[in-house]
């Protein structure tokens, strides 16, 4: 796996034809220009992954669903990324530290009342020890994962770890799309995924490429997106090619069309 | 596959023969040399090996699918419904009427609950070597791991079955910290490692989740240990899901754990081996059977219920 991964992140991306790729970047931020316009009044529209994916599978969020709670589920992935940071920065010598560092910090803003606390340090700060510590042993096991998966040093310098890119449109103040990935490098977006292999992964990773080009419009194509299951080692590599543009469009539209106003609450 | 002989060992003492002692009293040191073994004798394997063993594999769900349709739902497969063998029904419904469990009847709020308390106690106890009062740090666990549902059902047992479960809950505990090996972070503890194999493009799912694996994984080489923790179940079949958990690591990562060690709470005995070729090749073979012959009825039975 570590060699398969690092690889796939590292391989040459074939760059597509400008031309089509701008046209087809052209194309597709104009279907959102006029998803935007159509829902303009109707509510705010944060799409991710996720809407992606509920979107595909037939079963919109649309608020029936329970309501978002941290658990230990949850809150692996910030904790993780977190202390996958510490530990590609030196800061930190094992997932297992990295995450007690993480944990130590998150108290530490809570009890001193720094505005860096977000919801989750807070929901950490007023667990009991044992919940605290069974939140710990799931972001530990999310993070070794990772942290395991990858040959760190051969993928070039810094590479940047769990920072979603936003799209916000143009057109109305209303519609933004989430780039979800959990570990960037010059060439390649590394979004780490759970759950079934699915027929909507395509689309989940199309947005990401998506998202970033419609952030960097007037430079050249983004990089690969490569999705990964820890769960089985699978791989799903999107190259950015123009369809790719296409069918995340198109997924945009899927979920704005099965969509109630409160898609996602707003921050 | 070149794999270091089999060193079967078991370490069987009765149940609640020693008293409960503080986190630092039992060491697990034995355990962990166990599983150490010599660090320079690692062993490598066939590479071939993993991908032989998916086509067998792929073959047998094919069959599936071609039996249940293209359209069916993915039939999702775990140690439970895999390994289950028609002579363990009946030795389960006996121990099910086993004076101690008769004695503990009615103190279960769900089933599977106690089993699910003493896995969090389990990861509590990995990773920060302590654990305070069990029934209570295991709610705690329990409800942050979002069972709260669980928790609350437990908060409303009688009092008398709620001591029955803390006394229960405190000797298992106490069993682990005599025999739970105290990990150095840099070995890289992980509790709940799920695994989730695809077969046939995802329309059969061989799953499970290992209790404790260890180890960094190497390109090449059986690096991993993977540690089971048995509450009670049968010892053979416990010991044959590590193997089938190896198994599934072997299709994951192309290399199996190289040791496997499993811990029962209910007592303080534990068992240590080494996986060999035999292990996977003979799961596997269980397994094909199970989707070709056997599975039939258990999928045909899935499809009606």
């Amino acid at each position: 796996m570590l060699d398969r991964l690092t690889d796939a992140l590292n391989a040459p991306v074939p760059a597509p034809d400008p031309a089509t790729w701008r046209a087809s970047l052209d194309e597709a931020a104009a279907t959102l220009a006029r998803l935007a316009v159509r829902r303009a009044g109707a509510g705010r529209f944060r799409v991710t992954d996720h809407d992606v994916r509920m979107a595909f599978s037939g079963r919109a969020d649309d608020g029936d669903s329970a309501p978002f709670a941290w658990t230990a589920r949850t809150a692996r992935r910030a904790l993780g990324l977190s202390a996958v940071r510490l530990l590609a920065t030196g800061a930190a010598r094992s997932p297992a530290d990295a995450v007690r560092a993480r944990l130590e910090e998150s108290a530490r803003w809570v009890r001193d009342g720094n505005p860096c606390a977000s919801l989750l340090d807070r929901w950490l700060a007023a667990l009991p020890a044992a919940g605290r510590a069974a939140v710990g042993a799931e972001a530990v096991t999310w993070a070794t994962r990772l942290w395991c998966a990858l040959d760190w040093g051969a993928l070039g310098a810094a590479p940047v770890i769990g920072r979603d890119r936003w799209w916000d449109s143009p057109h109305s103040a209303l519609l933004a799309l989430r780039g979800r990935a959990d570990v960037r490098t010059a060439r390649a977006a590394l979004v780490v995924l759970s759950g079934p292999r699915r027929d909507s992964v395509r689309a989940e990773l199309a947005l990401v490429t998506l998202v970033d080009a419609l952030r960097q419009r007037e430079q050249a194509a983004p990089g690969r997106v490569v999705g990964w299951w820890p769960d089985s080692g699978h791989l799903v590599r999107v190259e950015p090619e123009p369809a790719v543009l296409t069918l995340a469009a198109e997924a945009v539209a899927l979920v704005l069309a099965g969509a109630a106003p409160t898609l996602r609450p707003a921050a | 596959m070149l794999l270091t002989p089999p060193r079967p060992l078991l370490r069987a003492e009765s149940p609640g023969t020693c008293p409960a002692g503080p986190a630092d009293e039992g060491t697990g040191r034995e355990l962990l040399a166990l599983l150490r073994g010599t660090t320079a004798a690692r062993p490598r394997f066939d590479p071939g090996l993993a991908g032989g063993l998916r086509a067998w594999l792929e073959d047998a769900a094919y069959g599936v699918v071609a039996r249940r349709g293209e359209d069916a739902p993915s039939l999702v497969l775990g140690p439970r419904r895999l390994l289950d063998t028609d002579e363990e029904g009946p030795r389960r419904a006996a121990s099910r009427r086993s004076p101690r469990s008769e004695e503990r009847a009615g103190t279960e709020a769900e089933p599977g609950l106690e089993a699910r308390l003493v896995h969090a106690l389990f990861r509590q106890l990995v990773h920060t070597g302590a654990v305070g009062d069990p029934l209570a740090d295991a709610l705690d666990a329990l409800q942050a791991s979002g069972g709260a549902v669980s928790a609350r059902a437990v908060a409303a047992l009688p009092v008398a079955a709620r001591e029955v479960l803390a006394a229960s809950l405190a000797r298992q505990v106490a069993n682990l910290r005599m025999v739970v090996p105290r990990l150095v972070p840099g070995w890289m503890p992980r509790t709940d490692d799920h695994v989730a194999i695809p077969l046939a493009g995802g329309r059969v799912v061989l799953q499970g989740t290992f209790d404790l694996l260890v180890g960094v994984p190497r390109p090449g080489t059986a690096s991993l240990c993977a540690l089971g923790l048995s509450t009670g179940g049968p010892w053979p079949r416990e010991r044959r899901t590590l193997h089938y958990l190896a198994l599934l690591e072997t299709l994951r990562s192309g290399t199996p754990p190289f040791r496997l060690a499993l811990i029962e709470s209910t007592s303080r005995r534990y068992g240590v081996e080494d996986v060999r070729e035999e292990h996977l090749r003979a799961l596997a073979s269980h397994i094909v059977a199970w989707l070709s012959a056997d599975g039939r009825s258990h999928t045909e039975g899935a499809a009606r219920a």
